[in-house]
């Protein structure tokens, strides 16, 4: 299915893109003081390569940070957490893996300086002259909307041979005839050259950024969301084209797309991503053929298809968490519906549950929350205090919720919930470079449940005392 | 509407069930600059009772603006209705076997009582069909207040003061307000409000919004796409319209909650026994979820049948193409089938099959004159020359099979 060898024998063996541990928060501010209230996870920890002449997909619901995580890799914003590398060798990749699994203070001056190094040549957020100069020629981007990214008053000729003139690359009838190669390139002609982009249709208009995209002859493009505002028959031109143009100059491509078709057709290989993390990682054969985490199966599941004879498309119950307070254990867990008691359930959880039934909530006063697994709240009267208490101990919980549950007691007016605390949920590798991070797959969810809670709750609240403090907002 | 046919069945018997509207020769233009756009030309299909009818179309072939001609909503001008007509049966006008009403010579009052009772829409973008300055609450009440008045006086027995009868149809001037406000009023205007609560609160769970009292009380922009678009449905299915006209209901929504919500969709049309009309330019969609089909492609139908026969053997090559263009698990690599070109400009369009510009097998005859729509066995139809039958003096187009 891929009809370029993932690796070329032109350079050594290196990934075009290498992602560490990238993170990228936004913060919340407050007030006339704009003090920062929190942040926003948009993209939180996700890693992958991009080897030479392949084309990656990112697929995902809305929100799930796959946008932000297309600008972080083209440059356009920097990540506030981790590494983003442009043609790091894999020897490179080696020495930066063994270098990152000691912990920073231990590591030696000679250590430093190699990761220093590494950092300057290949390291995106930190490049500067001419690798920086060589990473933006070599490292383009197609926005989703060709309204928004063709700049209304610029002709055709000056939106597609403006990188050829800051680069310095070519001038006067040598630039034009330049950007009527790139327009052919693209299935346009000389005859567009002086016209503006609204006089162009959206299949047209997206064809003007690809050519843009193509002038400095990239080794690498950020497709994001290149067809989503496109008719079928039109998306089918644009992803041929795609496609001929990969072909032709040995493009290596990161598509993005919320389009689980799209992304299927165009990849090789794929990450699907959830609430700023990723679910699962593979070649989109393994993916699709036999997904191993439950979101990527719902969005198969909720994915019409021409093809299936039956009809059996199925939803998912709930909404996207808030990205600004992501929920603990796995990140899926809240809408999951195979969800065990060790994938992350806490307070959150058991107060969103709550609202469900909306007497239960009306006398709520106060929420004081120790963690995100432990919480006290607060109510006018002890009858209601009571009446939930019996609820969450009683009532029709889910019986994963109910299992993690590692204690409820109702004092006064007040219900004292604690949930058995569980760490992150981790990519694993289950096979053949097939990730996932769901626990009913990976060796993480073959450890002993509940986990020895002694020395682990303790670490937890050392580790976070800043969500030890006191709200009282009903929900996240 | 007791009849053993309502609900969703197989195809068979569909044919002999009741009308519930019927297009027919609708023509609607635009007055542009360069000309006149004829968004619509000459379009003709019926809907029957309980059934979901898919309008399938690609950006700017008219499928919009035929739905919203139902509810007169396209604005005049630089709207024209320049000619055909929709009759509309009710289900009390199919009762009494009255008949049926034009939806486009009705006078404007008339007109009103049917938007939003008798017919009802949802709209693409759920963001910007609800009001962001004004509570759920209201929104929906709204409707009430509009075409369930009796229903809202319901608790007050049989006396109804003139002022609560006002007030119950949003009918009060500012001082006949204050009124309200005033103490030998105050507790009748309670009772009114709380009488619309229940209805409204009615509404919202049938929709299956959880907490509906909390979401009347919050405003647009703290809900999700998802409940947003369920309010919507809640405000369109609240007084049991007859039909139904979904204009992509979920193309602004994520594929998990899509799915959530045309579950909803189905199962209130089963148990209202709504008819639906459902715009989509998502072929799959339309797959699943419609009984029958109408592909509309620059204002003009070019095909309709059963689901089923459309589906399972297309016959216009537009639509062929259009389903070939779907990528799927079987497709390969840079071999999905484009078809080429863009749809052509509609100003004063000259007689020729529309498609003729971007059609691999146009001969002559397609581009000078408009093909008639035939009939191609069972419920399907076709507007292509390739299915009409030659004496042998014009050349008709064979097609033959569609990009390998």
């Amino acid at each position: 299915m891929n009809s370029l060898s993932p690796q070329q024998p032109k350079v050594a063996r290196r990934a075009v893109i290498s992602v560490r541990g990238v993170e990228k928060h936004f913060p919340i501010k407050e007030g006339t003081l704009q003090r920062v209230v929190g942040q926003v996870r948009a993209v939180d920890g996700v890693s992958f390569e991009v080897r030479p002449g392949e084309t990656m997909g990112l697929v995902g619901e809305s929100g799930c940070g796959k946008t932000t995580l297309g600008r972080c890799i083209s440059g356009l914003v920097p990540p506030t957490g981790g590494k983003i590398y442009f043609r790091l060798s894999d020897q490179d990749a080696a020495r930066l893996d063994e270098i990152d699994a000691i912990p920073e203070p231990d590591r030696s001056a000679e250590q430093r300086k190699e990761v220093e190094r590494i950092d300057a040549n290949h390291r995106v957020d930190v490049l500067s002259g001419k690798a920086w100069r060589t990473y933006r020629r070599n490292c383009q981007i197609v926005f989703q909307d060709s309204f928004s990214s063709l700049n209304p008053r610029q002709l055709v000729k000056d939106l597609v041979g403006r990188p050829l003139q800051v680069h310095k690359e070519a001038s006067g009838q040598e630039l034009i005839e330049r950007v009527v190669s790139l327009l052919e390139s693209v299935g346009l002609g000389r005859q567009h050259l002086y016209r503006y982009p609204h006089q162009f249709s959206g299949g047209q208009r997206q064809r003007i950024s690809i050519a843009r995209a193509l002038a400095l002859d990239p080794e690498f493009i950020v497709l994001d969301e290149p067809t989503s505002a496109l008719d079928v028959s039109v998306q089918a031109q644009i992803l041929n084209l795609l496609h001929e143009l990969q072909k032709e100059r040995g493009l290596t491509y990161l598509f993005i797309s919320h389009d689980l078709g799209v992304v299927r057709l165009m990849s090789d290989r794929i990450a699907v991503m959830y609430l700023g993390k990723v679910a699962e990682y593979g070649t989109s054969m393994e993916l699709f053929g036999d997904p191993h985490h439950p979101y990527t199966e719902a969005l198969l599941a909720a994915n019409p298809d021409m093809a299936s004879e039956e009809s059996v498309m199925k939803g998912l119950s709930g909404t996207v968490p808030s990205p600004a307070n992501p929920p603990e254990g796995c990140r899926f867990h809240t809408r999951c519906p195979v969800a065990t008691p060790a994938c992350g359930w806490e307070v959150d959880d058991a107060v969103a549950w709550l609202q469900v039934h909306e007497t239960l909530l009306a006398g709520l006063t106060a929420v004081q929350r120790r963690s995100n697994f432990d919480a006290t709240l607060d109510f006018q009267d002890e009858d209601s205090a009571s009446a939930v208490g019996r609820a969450i101990h009683d009532g029709d919980v889910p019986p994963a919720m109910k299992a993690a549950l590692e204690m409820v007691s109702t004092e006064g007016r007040s219900v004292h919930v604690r949930f058995i605390p569980v760490e992150p949920v981790w990519l694993e590798d289950i096979g053949d470079g097939h990730l996932t991070a769901c626990l009913l797959h990976t060796r993480q969810g073959k450890q002993p449940w509940p986990p020895q809670p002694i020395a682990d709750s303790s670490n937890r609240a050392a580790a976070n005392p800043s969500s030890a403090s006191t709200t009282n907002s009903k929900a996240r | 509407m007791t009849q053993s046919q309502v609900g969703i069945d197989t195809t068979q018997g569909q044919a002999t069930r009741p009308l519930v509207a019927s297009v027919r020769d609708l023509k609607i233009y635009f007055e542009a600059k360069a000309g006149v756009v004829h968004a619509v030309d000459g379009v003709s299909f019926e809907i029957r009772d309980g059934e979901t009818l898919g309008l399938v179309g690609e950006t700017g072939c008219g499928k919009s603006v035929t739905a919203r001609s139902f509810i007169r909503l396209v604005p005049s001008p630089p709207g024209i209705y320049a000619g055909g007509q929709i009759d509309f049966w009710s289900t009390e006008s199919r009762r009494n076997r009255s008949e049926p009403i034009d939806l486009l010579q009705i006078p404007h009052e008339e007109m009103l009582a049917i938007r939003g009772d008798r017919i009802a829409m949802i709209f693409q973008d759920p963001g910007k069909a609800l009001n962001p300055a004004l509570s759920i609450r209201s929104q929906v009440a709204e409707v009430f207040y509009q075409h369930r008045s009796e229903e809202i006086l319901e608790p007050f027995g049989e006396d109804v003061p003139r002022l609560i009868r006002r007030a119950a149809r949003q009918q009060t001037r500012s001082f006949e307000k204050f009124l309200l406000n005033l103490p030998p009023w105050r507790a009748k205007a309670a009772k009114l409000r709380m009488r619309v609560d229940e209805l409204v609160a009615q509404a919202l769970t049938e929709t299956q919004i959880p907490n509906p009292r909390t979401i009347m009380a919050s405003y647009p922009h703290e809900l999700s796409g998802g409940m947003k678009q369920r309010v919507l449905i809640a405000q369109a299915l609240a007084c049991n319209p007859d039909l139904l006209i979904a204009d992509e209901p979920t193309t602004a929504l994520d594929v998990t909650i899509q799915a959530r919500i045309l579950e909803l969709i189905a199962e209130l049309q089963e148990r209202l026994e709504t008819s639906v009309l459902y715009i989509s330019h998502d072929l799959s969609l339309v797959k699943e979820i419609c009984d029958r089909v109408v592909v509309m492609y620059a204002g003009r139908i070019i095909e309709t049948g059963t689901t089923e026969e459309v589906f399972s053997a297309p016959k216009h090559p537009y639509t062929r193409g259009l389903m070939a263009a779907v990528p799927s698990a079987h497709h390969r690599r840079g071999e999905l089938a484009a078809i080429e070109g863009t749809v052509p400009e509609l100003v004063d369009p000259s007689p020729a099959c529309r498609f003729n510009t971007r059609c691999p097998f146009a001969v002559d005859i397609c581009r000078t004159v408009d093909p008639e729509v035939v009939a191609v066995g069972g419920e399907h139809t076709v507007a292509c020359f390739a299915y009409n039958t030659s004496d042998g003096s014009v050349d008709l187009p064979t097609l033959e099979r569609w990009v390998s």
